[in-house]
């Protein structure tokens, strides 16, 4: 059978610890959650190091809660739970279907928020034993200097392939790091880098501790649209994210946060995505939009937020014309590559259909 | 030996509890036998107690791991693997050198080495081995072992593995076997029957197509595994000692052909025991002591349940040469286990098939004619292929009657991990071309496909163009069951867009009439011993895989004897123990076990009524063994329970033992060179019918469900034969719609690396993507079959892929005439079709033609 | 470089096991080839297949991609802890009497799966069983009789009916 590397492991109490672990070790240590991903690239000899540090027992990285204008979800939180927890469920439905549509339930039960954040890229030519890759010669992104995708290229085009994080940049989420240094949290469009071999920008030492997921329209802005003044919904309520604007140019309005979860991939269970999409909205009772996002993975070493939605549909009603023209404003942005053992010219014709699929979840139904 | 009890201790309730009641117990003459029952293995694998072969640890056993070449075709230059054997922990090393004979399942092609010798042929052909004291000791010392290849150009498309020229820019992948040949070449067969020519040329309607099957892995969930032990006698003990005074007993070069033995005893005297995850031990067992030069007699196999083979296992593997050489070299047992990648790189699975098929009829329908070409890709090792070859053909002959047919068919090497037999074994390729062939043919007509295949069914009691003997045949209830159960006459072209149904039929063998070598000897058998306890002995020479063999020679001993199913043991999988049976491959146990079992068991009982006779003073046939009594027919109130029978009988016979045999009917094949292939003493028959949801968007198939019907003479115990149903239908289904053993080719980076050797990449279905799949039992109870049982192991896989095209086709109107139909496949024949103005809903015959329903885009 | 062992303290089975293992190792592997636990099985290498699920704290769980180390405090439950005092698991005896399992190389993790799946949804429907058994290859069965077993199981828990047999 396939075995693991030699290595010691580590269960720290406290994150404290962890941290001190991580920087004792430095690049020998790696960080675990649920394993998921790194144990299967341990064993594919992708990565060897000396000493595992897990998280799996520290308290502070677990818990779904409300704080400030945010929903926090630990680290640690199993996809499982974030896909069965109410809240969730109710007010960040892409969110809930994304967690729940990773993988097969035993690695949903073991795979952690934050370790979806950190999976590793994927590629036809990397995520292979040590005697496959061997015999390939290896590849740019491990051991090797070739790219066997692009043949030409410097650049690893290994695909992000997790499942959340096109949802949580829907929702406008942050990601919370902790470090030696301290601790920062960035957008999470932000954590991710164009580059395959490495393609988040967690700092050495540094180990992601909560996903903070804004609540209402305002906590979530940038800067709201002008004027707007806005009152959280009393919370608890499971139906969806309200939030009463007072001043807005139809008079007080109700915004609710609407969203929406595609996935492509040829099994109904086990794989990792062809392509995943996630939209996200504040639809008002009128069904006009505010805040159009749209983001898609698998394609290449990143999420890609669709980009152009604005013009299309920023206070406009969700009907068939504006979908098909998101839907064509997406295909144009989006070519993926043969990184991925499925024919790509199918995968990029997949795009507008997905994100069609999507933005219909998004306007008739919560995606389940 | 495993032993499986007909009860658990632990099982609740006791004998009564056996039976699965359902009320489909009211044949009058039978207690046990079409009974729902539980399988007698069924609670150790429903409580993790069964032994598989990884289960098992031996005293001081060490752990061998066996290194790979990572070249498609290479010279050996050199090997030294003084750094491994260097290295602390590490016990032994054996590479090719150490075993040079070949061998090869069939006698006629041994063209592998356990390791190779001075050539390797695919990417991951064995070169090495090494053993040591734990697996990751014996992993690191695989690394240190360095081979030293001379790379040479690679073939992976058997069209181009065929123009090669033997010379050094073009060499053969093997030495041909005579001068002339083409080395590159397994296997030609041409056969010719009926006026093929004329026939075609007089048919009223002429369809021709061109087929590509793409070639599936078995993909059991148990990796193969074994163990080897070498127990050398008093006078050579000191082989226990590593390094020590063993003689290795195979010298470099001593040769040796197939089937023919040197005579006289070999220098060794030592015992060897194998353990392993095979489906055939008696060819195992062969093998060993050849290859190794060892006494058949002091060679041992033991196969311990198996966790899935599908033909996946079903010859020797060079695991069991290495942990065999291995023990011998070191005095230690040594086991090797392979990882999921080395499964996918032993294979033996279905081969790629490129078909050509010209298929002529009357205008009503009649088949006239059929003309066939099949290029298979055989991969780099010859295994099953020159049966293989002429499965491709001879199968295709029932349960049509076809006056005129012709097959030419030609296995070619390529330098990827060979192919063999997988579950319908070589008929499966052409049954898809052939059926969706028929279902053009049925278009062109406009004729209802199940009604076309109604009209052309051969019957029973007759024999094939191509001179097979078949004798019960259910086909035509089959295809009713489905056609009923699917309410097809309702449905069929008149669902919605998108949605559709299909139809196909099929037969299979049950058995071979030839063994894999030629001999006079039964082909199945077991020894059954009872006792005054009452308890039932059964030996049996079979392989249990999952299938159910040991259940079934239980339920048949239980029948016959008398006694309550948890009072018979089963003893099986073990040439020490057991009489010889070929293994489980081509559909052969039930029918070929189970006539041995009751033939056994007969014996027996003649002795047990004559004994119970004797003290009632009536006749022997007055005597019943049934449900734990023997009883006196005219009157059952008078009765004995069957342990005191037993006792009488142990009284007046002395110990109670028997043996039963099979051997097939040598009359029933056909009268030419190559007439044995495809003979069996009985065919089974099938028909599914598939109802498929196309999403014209994504090209994703969705198959809500597969009705199959087959009949399997007689259901022997109907929960197995569901599940056997059940099983192949979904095999079937994932070939259609997923599967592929594939390979990168030198612009994806590297030639011949298999395209993704895991479970991950190499989609097999899971839950969510299995169709509902619902079995309609047809028994046409088979004059020689035990209680007129045929085969249902691999028959009902058949018909899954060509229903599933044809339901497409229904859905559509594409035709899908490669596979497999993923979702990539089917959007690009959606494209052309809706650029050619065909993607609609095919009409239904003699109906007026209703406006077209075109795609809705919603 | 070579592996160090460290002590394990695990409960497997209501029983506490510790033993010295390599610091590299599964829980697989240590139930398998340190503590004779072999019922769990080996199909994929990482986490593919669902042969060698366990429950964890009562959830369905890969052990051949656990560290055993994450075992430490919980209460692991193989297929041989399936069993009550009285007899087989409702969910084992129906796979038996449904004809189930088949080779049963699957069978260990698919009943983890289940007895999982029951434990949280005493009355799943057929759908809610396919969804929690989709991470449980099998080759042999097509699916359909382990589902059948599945919901005979439920059916026998909810009604306390002790055995199926004179059900059907």
């Amino acid at each position: 059978m396939l075995r693991l590397p030699p290595h010691e492991y580590h269960r720290p109490r406290s994150l404290d610890e962890a941290v001190e672990l991580l920087h004792r070790f430095g690049d020998d240590a790696m960080v675990i959650a649920g394993g998921t991903d790194l144990i299967p690239n341990m064993k594919h000899r992708l990565f060897e190091p000396a000493h595992l540090v897990g998280l799996k027992g520290i308290g502070e990285l677990r818990g779904i809660r409300r704080e400030g204008g945010a929903l926090a979800i630990g680290a640690a939180e199993t996809l499982a739970s974030v896909a069965r927890h109410p809240e969730v469920r109710g007010r960040f439905a892409a969110l809930a279907a994304a967690a729940g549509h990773v993988a097969g339930p035993q690695l949903r039960n073991a795979g952690t928020i934050g370790g979806n954040l950190c999976l590793d890229t994927r590629c036809t030519y990397y995520n292979q034993t040590e005697f496959w890759r061997r015999a390939l010669g290896y590849c740019l992104k491990k051991d090797g200097t070739v790219c066997h995708v692009t043949k030409v290229g410097k650049k690893c085009v290994a695909a992000h392939s997790a499942d959340t994080p096109p949802a949580l940049i829907a929702f406008g989420a942050r990601v919370e790091m902790r470090s030696p240094s301290g601790t920062r949290s960035v957008p999470v469009e932000d954590f991710f880098v164009p580059d395959g071999i490495r393609n988040n920008q967690r700092g050495p030492g540094e180990t992601i501790t909560r996903i903070l997921i804004p609540l209402s329209f305002v906590s979530g802005a940038d800067g709201a649209p002008g004027g707007a003044d806005v009152d959280a919904a009393a919370g608890g309520d499971a139906d969806g994210a309200v939030n009463r604007i007072r001043g807005s140019p139809n008079g007080d309005e109700e915004l609710h946060l609407r969203s929406g979860y595609s996935k492509l991939r040829q099994r109904a269970s086990i794989d990792f995505p062809l392509l995943t999409v996630a939209v996200a909205a504040w639809v008002d009772p009128g069904g006009r939009m505010q805040r159009l996002r749209g983001v898609v993975t698998a394609l290449g070493a990143r999420p890609r937020e669709l980009t152009g939605w604005d013009e299309i549909a920023e206070g406009e009603a969700l009907d068939d014309d504006v979908i098909d023209a998101l839907a064509e404003r997406a295909r144009k942005q989006c070519r993926p590559l043969d990184n991925i053992i499925v024919d790509p010219e199918w995968r990029r014709a997949m795009v507008p259909v997905y994100v069609k699929r999507a933005l219909i979840q998004l306007r008739d139904e919560p995606p389940s | 030996m495993s032993e499986t009890g007909g009860g658990g201790e632990s099982r609740p309730g006791g004998t009564d509890e056996q039976r699965v009641p359902d009320g489909r117990n009211s044949q009058s003459d039978l207690n046990l036998i079409g009974s729902r029952l539980r399988k007698v293995d069924g609670f150790a694998k429903a409580s993790g107690k069964a032994r598989y072969a990884d289960d098992i640890a031996l005293p001081g056993m060490l752990h061998a791991r066996i290194v790979r070449s990572p070249h498609p075709h290479a010279r050996i230059v050199s090997i030294d693997s003084s750094r491994a054997e260097a290295l602390d922990g590490v016990r032994g090393v054996v590479t090719g050198r150490d075993m040079p004979h070949t061998y090869g399942v069939i006698p006629w092609t041994p063209d592998e080495h356990p390791l190779c010798v001075d050539r390797v042929r695919y990417i991951g052909d064995g070169v090495a081995a090494v053993a040591a004291v734990d697996e990751d000791t014996a992993i690191e010392a695989a690394g240190l072992i360095e081979v030293e290849y001379e790379e040479l150009p690679a073939y992976l498309d058997p069209r181009k593995a065929l123009e090669a020229t033997g010379g050094e820019d073009s060499p053969y992948i093997h030495e041909p076997r005579k001068a002339g040949w083409n080395g590159n070449i397994t296997k030609k067969v041409h056969l010719d029957f009926g006026e093929v020519h004329a026939l075609m040329e007089a048919s009223d309607v002429v369809v021709e197509g061109a087929y590509f099957f793409e070639g599936t892995t078995h993909a059991p969930i148990e990796p193969h595994c074994a163990i080897g032990l070498w127990e050398p006698d008093g006078r050579e003990a000191g082989g226990l000692s590593s390094g020590g005074g063993l003689t290795f007993p195979l010298e470099p070069g001593m040769g040796g052909q197939p089937g023919k033995h040197e005579g006289g005893v070999p220098s060794s005297h030592g015992r060897l025991t194998v353990w392993s995850s095979t489906q055939v031990p008696h060819y195992l067992h062969r093998e060993l002591a050849r290859v190794l030069e060892l006494d058949p007699a002091r060679v041992r196999v033991i196969q311990p349940p198996v966790g899935g083979a599908f033909g996946g296992k079903s010859e020797p593997f060079d695991l069991e040469f290495c942990v065999a050489a291995l023990a011998m070299k070191t005095g230690r047992p040594v086991k090797i286990l392979y990882t999921r990648e080395e499964v996918f790189y032993a294979h033996r699975g279905r081969h790629p098939f490129h078909m050509r098929y010209r298929t002529g009829a009357t205008k009503d329908g009649k088949l006239q004619s059929v003309d066939a070409q099949v290029l298979l890709d055989g991969g780099a090792y010859a295994s099953f292929g020159l049966v293989t070859t002429y499965y491709s053909g001879q199968l295709l002959t029932a349960p049509y009657t076809m006056p005129a047919y012709r097959f030419d068919s030609v296995r070619a090497y390529t330098n990827k991990p060979a192919c063999g037999p997988k579950r319908g074994h070589g008929s499966v390729q052409p049954r898809f071309a052939f059926e969706v062939q028929l279902d053009k043919l049925a278009e062109k007509l406009e004729m209802d496909p199940v009604g076309l295949r109604r009209s052309n069914a051969m019957g029973g009691n007759t024999r094939t163009v191509n001179e097979l003997r078949v004798t019960s045949n259910g086909f035509v209830e089959c295809l009713e069951a489905v056609e009923r159960a699917s309410g097809w006459k309702e449905r069929w072209r008149r669902l919605p867009f998108g949605r559709g149904l299909g139809v196909a039929g099929s037969c299979y063998i049950s058995g071979t009439n030839y063994p894999v070598y030629p001999n006079d000897m039964p082909q199945s058998a077991v020894q059954i011993q009872i006792d005054r306890s009452g308890r039932v002995a059964v030996f049996s020479g079979a392989s249990e895989i999952g299938q159910g063999t040991d259940s079934m020679v239980a339920y048949v001993a239980a029948e016959e004897l008398g006694v309550p199913l948890d009072y018979v043991r089963v003893f099986a999988g073990d040439t020490d123990f057991t009489p010889v049976d070929l293994g489980a491959y081509s559909s052969r146990v039930t029918f070929m076990l189970g006539n041995a079992c009751i033939d056994a068991a007969r014996t027996l009982k003649r002795k047990v009524q004559d004994a119970v006779a004797g003290e009632w003073g009536c006749k022997p046939r007055e005597v019943l063994l049934a449900g734990g009594w023997a009883l006196f027919a005219p009157d059952t109130a008078r009765k004995l329970p069957i342990r005191e029978a037993f006792q009488l009988a142990e009284a007046m016979f002395g110990t109670l033992g028997a043996t039963g045999w099979y051997n097939t009917p040598k009359d029933i094949h056909g009268s030419y060179r190559g007439g044995t292939i495809g003979s069996s003493p009985a065919y089974s028959f099938t028909a599914h019918v598939a109802e498929v949801d196309v999403d014209v968007e994504t090209g994703f198939v969705e198959v809500k469900r597969i009705w199959i019907a087959h009949d399997c003479g007689r259901a022997l115990n109907p929960v197995l034969v569901e599940g056997q149903m059940e099983g192949s239908a979904y095999m079937g289904f994932a070939e259609a719609l997923m599967e592929e053993q594939i390979f990168k080719s030198a612009e994806q980076g590297r030639e011949g690396l298999h395209n993704a050797p895991s479970l991950l990449d190499y989609r097999i279905p899971t839950s969510l993507d299995t169709p509902e799949l619902e079995s309609l039992i047809v028994e046409s109870l088979d004059p020689e079959g035990p209680y007129g049982a045929k085969e249902a192991g691999e028959g009902p896989l058949h018909p899954s892929i060509p229903a599933i095209a044809n339901a497409i086709h229904d859905a559509v109107g594409i035709r899908m005439d490669a596979l497999p139909f993923s979702p990539p496949r089917v959007w690009r024949r959606i494209n052309e079709a809706r650029a050619e103005g065909k993607l609609k809903k095919p009409t239904a015959p003699g109906r007026p033609i209703e406006e077209e329903v075109h795609e809705s885009v919603s | 470089m070579g592996a160090t062992n460290r002590i394990v303290d695990l409960n497997v089975n209501g029983d506490r096991r510790i033993a010295g293992v390599p610091t590299h190792y599964t829980l697989l592997e240590t139930l398998r080839y340190v503590l004779g636990l072999t019922g769990s099985k080996q199909g994929c290498d990482k986490g593919d297949c669902g042969a060698c699920t366990v429950l964890v704290d009562g959830v369905a769980t890969l052990s051949c991609i656990m560290p055993v180390w994450e075992a430490e405090g919980a209460e692991v439950v193989t297929v041989e802890g399936l069993a009550r005092e009285s007899g087989p698991h409702p969910v084992q005896d129906e796979f038996d009497l449904n004809g189930a399992a088949q080779c049963g190389f699957c069978t260990p993790g698919i009943l983890c799966s289940a007895v999982g799946l029951l434990e949280r949804n005493p009355a799943p429907s057929r759908e809610e069983i396919k969804e929690a058994l989709s991470g449980n290859l099998c080759r042999c069965t097509g699916y359909t009789k382990i589902y059948n077993a599945v919901e005979a199981a439920a059916e026998r828990i909810r009604t306390g009916s002790a055995d199926g047999a004179g059900r059907r």
